[in-house]
């Protein structure tokens, strides 16, 4: 049913968004594709599950996931990237050092879990199911998208409402000249680490509840869904990147639902390669795609 | 002794089939290309060959040819919507290359057994052969390094308006880094399959892609000595004691994000310019 | 006579001109100026004829080959180099490396040969080893042949560039500001090389804002303004011509 379909997309697109928007915004401030990002989306579902696991009640889980999270991400930001900034080689060095992140981060993950497939106890998220008219919504589904609404709203605000946002906007303009009024560009940077890790980390825990499915690689598909929806937005831009979850996830929930089940992936990227060459710069992304401009 | 050897054989193979690889990796990032495809075009040759071999009983020697072909062309096609990237969105397309290929793998199960693989492929290539091919191979990148595409492919990495300037064609020569890049994968692919009586589509996922990368960051992108010292070393070390082969992968993330950041040239290309610099000085020293 | 000659050249960004039907021609063995202060659209009239941006109106050709929309590497083989603002040299290779490549597009040896290091390649490397050292002796440059082209003082590698494009062995060169951040003695260095170039037979278009420079070498000069050609003739007569003087001291109030 095609209403059905529409409102699951729509709640798989909150959770795009959450992990979308991070990746996104570290592109945006330092032009650094952090590969490291799927790890970090990883950690926050197992650190809830471990929190659950040991007996603490659900909403602490959500509060360390996203605080161990975050501080996962500024970590990287430190360990991987800081001296490439310097060196001017963050481009393919960033690239490289958080694919390095990335492994050691899931391999870690990999030995915790002892390559086990993790799941919450039964009813970890009470089961209730409300019905509007044709319409199936869980409780869980309802939460999913509230949260993401939410975290969504409070980065809005924060970037675009306050001073912390202007710091930011001022630094990705022009590091130099943000430091010369007084921005210390490191903090700028930790702070967007942290609130990009924090979101992805949410994202987890909220997919792992969904799926109720936890592992070491499951943060794989969610960095190459994350590459698709962040070119289809323009890399560096927030709107384009909500804009692109959406989309995203309302043409990934209708072709499983209607094309055979195998060809999805094929498809969607398919599609990301179909973009980046008609519109290397996404919906809304400004850049070029670092062309000469010059008569090829 | 002969035991010693023996035990070691499967490590020399292994060696010999990722030189390949990391050579196909190599030449791509020489010519100034931030491409990832090589995993991509290592299982285009396996499953081409490998196919050839099941299905219709090939001789190898044609289904290798065939693999390495398959590989080629691919990676010409491939080239040409690449030209108009540039950087991270280059790194972005072969990777989303790499997962079309794997879906489209699995999916076509009826031709390539899809997530199970492809078995019972004869045995047919041993290590003499991986030996003389991962020699040739070599040789192959060697002797491009020392003559005139060497010479655009370094002029084009490190300034594109430099080389267009001196009448080098970038979208040429890009197109033929590719073709040798996808030839060479195509080939040790195709070898790793009638090596391994067995593959499937996982073995050429962002598994390898970070393997052969890896060996490539850790020795060295510019001289030919990188990817042979980065392979030996990566898949030596591992084996000298067991807590190292069972942190395997977390060795090779703290290696790239150590020698990227404190080594950015590698390991044997450091080395080199150390060389050449203590040379430089010691001829100025006689001169004075 | 060959020339490089462009015609009636334009170019628009969206509706804004930055050159309008500018006609310029440098024949061969003349070294001829183009001049005008900042923001007058040098830069735009540079990055059309090197294939850099494309143009919107009129042609340029080099001799009798039509370069007006020809990628930039094509207009290298019509025998057009160029130098850059802001020397672009490979940094870490060796000056000899830098100018080597220079020879690219005169290089015979086949695509297959270079890729199975057949003799015929290794042949082409020796030889052209020899000439490049041969230019290195030209520009005075020697000494410097092993040492990595970043390390040397900017007058250097000024001449390392200049060395590389005398290696494409070009009818014309465009020199896009050559003395920009140069004392005395290394812009009276460059000069007698450009001399050179023009003893050789080849036309030289000397870009610069700096005028005296352009007057003591040029034989003829176009002044550029606004995107338009405001006056052209001799240095002196140019230099007296009160468009020019006004558009260089009175730009503001005018």
């Amino acid at each position: 049913m095609l209403a059905q379909q529409l409102l699951n997309g729509l709640v798989v697109s909150g959770v795009y968004a959450l992990f979308s928007l991070g990746f996104t915004l570290v592109f945006g401030i330092q032009r650094i594709l952090n590969l490291a990002h799927g790890a970090v989306f990883m950690t926050g579902a197992m650190v809830a599950y471990y929190t659950v696991d040991g007996g603490g009640p659900l909403w602490l889980a959500f509060i360390l996931a996203i605080i161990v999270s975050g501080c996962l991400s500024v970590l990287v930001e430190i360990t991987c990237f800081r001296r490439l900034r310097k060196t001017g080689d963050e481009e393919f060095g960033g690239v490289v050092s958080s694919i390095g992140a990335g492994l050691v981060i899931t391999t870690i993950a990999q030995q915790i879990s002892s390559t086990q497939i993790l799941r919450f106890p039964f009813e970890t998220f009470p089961v209730v199911i409300f019905r509007f008219w044709d319409l199936r919504v869980s409780m869980l589904q309802l939460f999913m998208a509230g949260a993401a609404l939410v975290m969504v709203l409070i980065l809005g605000y924060l970037f675009y409402k306050t001073a912390f946002g202007r710091r930011v906007r001022a630094v990705t303009d022009n590091e130099r000249a943000a430091t010369l009024m007084g921005i210390n560009p490191n903090r700028i940077y930790m702070q967007t680490y942290f609130l990009a890790g924090a979101l992805a980390g949410a994202a987890g825990v909220l997919v792992g509840l969904a799926f109720n499915s936890i592992s070491f690689v499951m943060g794989e598909p969610y960095m190459m869904f994350g590459f698709a929806i962040i070119i289809l937005g323009g890399l560096g831009s927030i709107p384009g990147a909500l804009l692109a979850s959406v989309i995203f996830g309302m043409v990934q929930t209708l072709t499983i639902a209607y094309l055979p089940s195998g060809l999805t992936d094929t498809i969607i990227f398919a599609a990301l390669f179909l973009i980046l060459l008609v519109r290397p710069h996404g919906l809304l992304g400004q850049e070029d795609a670092g062309n000469l401009g010059g008569r090829r | 002794m002969s035991n010693f050897i023996a035990g070691y054989l499967p490590l020399f193979d292994l060696y010999c089939l990722h030189v390949g690889l990391a050579l196909s990796q190599f030449i791509v990032l020489r010519a100034g290309v931030f491409s990832l495809a090589t995993a991509a075009f290592a299982g285009i040759g396996a499953y081409t060959a490998g196919i050839l071999a099941v299905d219709l009983g090939a001789h190898p020697v044609l289904g290798v040819l065939c693999g390495t072909l398959m590989g080629m062309l691919v990676a010409m096609v491939l080239s040409i919507p690449l030209a108009r990237l540039r950087g991270v969105y280059q790194a972005i397309a072969t990777v989303a290359f790499i997962q079309i290929c794997l879906s489209l793998n699995i999916y076509s199960e009826s031709i390539t057994g899809g997530a199970m693989g492809l078995n019972n492929i004869p045995k047919t290539v041993g290590t003499g052969t991986l030996f003389v091919f991962a020699a040739l191979a070599t040789y192959m990148i060697w002797a491009i390094e020392k003559g005139r595409l060497g010479r655009a492919f370094n002029t084009i990495r490190q300034d594109e308006a430099v080389a267009a300037s001196l009448g080098i064609s970038i979208r040429k020569h890009q197109m033929l880094a590719f073709a040798i890049s996808g030839a060479l994968a195509g080939l040790f692919g195709s070898l790793e399959a009638y090596h391994s009586y067995a593959i499937d589509p996982r073995q050429f996922g962002f598994h390898l892609l970070i393997t052969v990368l890896s060996y490539v960051i850790f020795g060295g992108r510019n001289s030919v000595i990188g990817p042979l010292a980065g392979a030996a070393f990566l898949i030596i070390l591992p084996e000298l004691a067991r807590p190292l082969a069972e942190n395997r992968m977390v060795i090779y993330g703290i290696m790239l994000i150590l020698v990227i950041n404190f080594m950015p040239k590698g390991v044997a290309d450091t080395a080199i310019d150390a060389i050449k610099a203590r040379r430089l000085t010691a001829k100025r020293g006689d001169s004075a | 006579m060959t020339s490089l000659k462009l015609t009636n050249l334009s170019k628009r960004f969206g509706g804004v001109v930055a050159s309008e039907d500018v006609n310029i021609e440098v024949p061969t063995g003349k070294i001829i100026g183009l001049i005008g202060p900042n923001g007058a659209g040098k830069t735009t009239i540079v990055n059309m004829i090197t294939g850099m941006l494309p143009v919107s109106g009129g042609t340029i050709h080099v001799g009798d080959t039509d370069i007006t929309h020809a990628p930039a590497h094509e207009i290298c083989r019509a025998g057009l180099a160029r130098t850059f603002q802001n020397i672009r040299l490979l940094g870490e290779a060796s000056v000899l490396d830098n100018v080597m490549i220079g020879f690219h597009r005169h290089e015979t040896s086949s695509t297959l040969a270079s890729l199975l290091g057949l003799p015929a390649s290794a042949r082409e490397t020796k030889a052209l080893k020899a000439r490049t050292m041969e230019l290195l002796a030209a520009f005075d440059l020697t000494e410097f042949s092993d040492y990595p082209a970043g390390g040397l003082s900017y007058g250097h590698q000024r001449k390392v560039e200049m060395a590389r494009a005398v290696a494409t062995n070009p009818n014309f060169v465009l020199l896009d500001e050559p003395i920009a951040g140069m004392n005395d003695v290394e812009s009276d260095a460059l000069a007698d090389i450009f001399e050179g170039f023009a003893q050789d037979g080849k036309g030289v278009l000397l870009i610069e804002h700096n005028v005296r420079f352009v007057a003591k070498l040029c034989s003829y000069v176009y002044v550029l303004d606004g995107g338009k050609l405001i006056s052209e003739g001799t240095p002196d007569h140019v230099l007296s011509d009160p468009a020019v003087i006004s558009a260089y001291l009175g730009g503001q109030d005018a």
